[in-house]
């Protein structure tokens, strides 16, 4: 397999964080490492344990497969496999499997010599998939606050998780949480026509330089931030969009159990115009 | 440098919040109502509830013993209109209860009674005494609820205490005003549901915004009158199913039932009955809503029996003719109000339902007896 400008940077030895030389090899074009280990392993497991719970369940509709928690009564302990059992040990592979993903990246990091901005960055939606299935279950003390997993199902679990408080819509950090996913995808949406623009000029055009993009947006919004800054901003975006997704789901429950329109009685009750 | 503390900081606040987070989540009491992983569930914190349950049962006055023997023979009294059908023992056992229950205190006979002549139903100096003929009504509105209503109040029934706890004026009267006319579902009769079964909106289907949040104030006020959420009574993937929803829907329902019932014929028709300053702005009698008995609390009581104790309130005896007083004043002209379906279409846009026919509807003037519900 041909070899990439870059992967010479990329093959080379150490870096690892874990196991040392033993694991510190390619498969292919694929870095394998500790970490590529447990990913293999437990993607493999959980995926093969949905699998068997969809062969127990009532149905092999990819929309309707279903593989729910335990019931609440079960609290924190283990629940037969059957009622709930596979849902933890899928998340238990899940975790794992996520785990392993970030760390993975990090060791390939340390071969290029990067900083760690994507195992920081993928390691924030695997932090909200985790307080949604770990952080906020022992929170509140059972696992089956957890979601379940199955396409339609989990939207279900969504939307009664939303009508437990009444009107979700009114959680201020989901608020935030969807002001920051917007403003995400407002923002590649400029970022990317901005650059099929300057990269798929007229015939016979050149391709245009960051001064034509600078101009541009200096010209539209009397500002640029330029190609680094685009970048760091929409990090920035993105980041905070899953870790306030996170908040607004671990404080429905633990911190707040009424309705969240009720929450914002504080603002009623401001004395300058109570 | 920088970004390490920034991490450090980081950590300590999610740790932090999340750790003291874990002690008071001690306190949360979720219950489940659906099927596993269907997130429905209704939250309360265990600490307010405990508070409000040692709250009520330190007000709640303590069940009366058992009414003696009574003597033989007939009620030994005059114009004696209700509870003609019990012993002497247990009608005074019951006047008792009933003083407490609703005018504050045991020994306040004279809230309803002439106290010179307990039979007389005007004061000395012959004015009518308006509240031993709303009493009278009420003992045959409680009597209908117990026993033709049992689909909504089961086994447990409700006593006047259910309502009035110790006060003569329940919680959450509500008269006709321009803010609360979703309530008017609780008299009008009109249909509460949207239900749009078209994408957009026809002249079959004339589902609109004004009529879904008229829904769902009157949901939200149904869900803060019994202290519940939303999935306490439905899966909110398909509100309107009955197959996917909890049991409690059916119960709530027939709640809505009753609640016109009472409102429709008990509560409304008393009108002329009482003393003005008793009346709505708009001259309509007070009316009941979920929360006049459930007073925040998905059983009234937290389901405490107290019904079962006073057999005076039980019974299919509720059809005595009870006259009403003279008017204090000449009964108003009929209130003519839009229904709540015409009111929305005149409010946003039109928004009557598709054949549901919606005339204005008259509240009717006082009828010259009570009317008597047929089961």
């Amino acid at each position: 397999m041909a070899m990439l400008s870059f992967e010479k940077k990329y093959r080379v030895r150490g870096g690892t964080l874990l196991g040392g030389d033993l694991f510190d090899f390619w498969f292919g074009p694929f870095y394998v490492g500790f970490f590529g280990v447990t990913t293999i392993f437990c993607t493999l497991l959980g995926t093969l344990l949905i699998i068997y719970g969809a062969a127990i369940g009532p149905t092999w509709n990819l929309w309707q497969i279903n593989i729910a928690p335990p019931d609440l009564k079960y609290g924190l302990g283990l629940a037969p496999l059957a009622e709930g059992g596979l849902w933890q040990m899928i998340t238990f592979c899940a975790v794992g499997a996520f785990l392993s993903w970030a760390l993975r990246q990090a060791e390939i990091s340390r071969k290029l010599g990067m900083g760690m901005h994507i195992p920081w960055a993928y390691g924030m939606a695997v932090f909200a998939y985790i307080t949604l299935v770990v952080i906020r279950p022992v929170l509140l003390g059972a696992w089956g606050h957890g979601f379940p997993y199955g396409i339609f199902s989990h939207l279900d679990w969504v939307s009664n998780v939303g009508y437990q408080y009444l009107h979700f819509h009114y959680n201020p950090a989901h608020m935030i949480a969807i002001t920051f996913f917007f403003t995400t995808t407002l923002a590649l949406a400029m970022h990317g026509s901005l650059i099929l623009s300057v990269t798929n000029p007229k015939k016979g055009e050149p391709v245009k330089t960051s001064e034509h993009e600078n101009v541009f947006f200096r010209d539209f919004l009397g500002y640029s931030i330029g190609a680094i800054g685009i970048h760091r901003l929409g990090l920035f975006l993105a980041l905070n969009a899953g870790l306030w997704s996170a908040i607004c789901i671990v404080i429905s429950g633990p911190f707040w159990t009424k309705g969240w329109p009720e929450w914002w009685g504080w603002w009623l009750n401001l004395p300058i115009w109570r | 440098m920088m970004p390490s503390v920034n991490r450090i900081l980081l950590t300590a606040v999610v740790v932090g919040t999340t750790g003291c987070q874990f002690f008071g989540s001690v306190d949360r009491d979720v219950v489940q109502k659906g099927y596993r992983g269907t997130a429905m569930e209704v939250n309360y914190v265990s600490r307010d509830q405990n508070a409000a349950m040692a709250a009520m049962a330190a007000k709640m006055p303590a069940i009366l013993p058992p009414a003696g023997e009574s003597p033989p023979g007939p009620l030994p009294w005059q114009n004696v209109q209700v509870l003609n059908d019990i012993s002497v023992a247990e009608f005074n056992r019951t006047m008792i209860a009933m003083a407490t229950w609703v005018a504050g205190g045991a020994g306040n006979c004279s809230y309803c009674h002439n106290l010179a002549s307990f039979a007389a139903d005007t004061y000395p100096d012959g004015k009518a005494i308006y509240t031993k003929a709303v009493a009278r009504r009420m003992i045959q509105m409680t009597r209908n609820i117990n026993s033709e209503w049992t689909e909504h109040v089961g086994n447990t029934g409700v006593t006047c205490y259910t309502c009035h706890v110790g006060k003569p004026l329940p919680n959450g009267l509500w008269f006709y005003t321009d803010e609360n006319q979703i309530l008017r579902h609780y008299l009008d009769g009109a249909g509460a549901r949207v239900t749009s079964k078209t994408i957009a909106p026809s002249a079959a289907n004339r589902s609109s915004v004004k009529q879904t949040e008229w829904t769902y104030a009157l949901m939200i006020s149904q869900s803060n009158s019994l202290g519940v959420n939303c999935t306490f009574c439905h899966n909110s993937r398909q509100f309107a199913s009955w197959d996917q929803a909890p049991p409690q829907r059916v119960t709530a329902y027939a709640g809505i039932q009753m609640l016109r019932d009472v409102n429709t014929n008990y509560l409304a028709p008393l009108a002329p009955v009482y003393h003005p300053s008793r009346l709505g702005p708009k001259g309509d009698a007070p009316k009941a809503q979920c929360s006049t008995c459930h007073n925040g609390v998905y059983k009234p009581l937290y389901g405490f029996q107290m019904a079962k104790h006073y057999p005076a309130i039980w019974g299919t005896h509720t059809d005595w003719v009870t006259p009403f007083p003279p008017a204090y004043t000449t009964p108003p002209a009929p209130i003519v109000m839009d229904t709540v379906a015409a009111a929305a279409d005149s409010a946003g846009m039109a928004a009557t339902p598709a054949g549901v026919a919606t005339p204005a509807v008259t509240v009717p003037p006082p009828p010259a007896g009570p009317p008597v519900r047929t089961p």
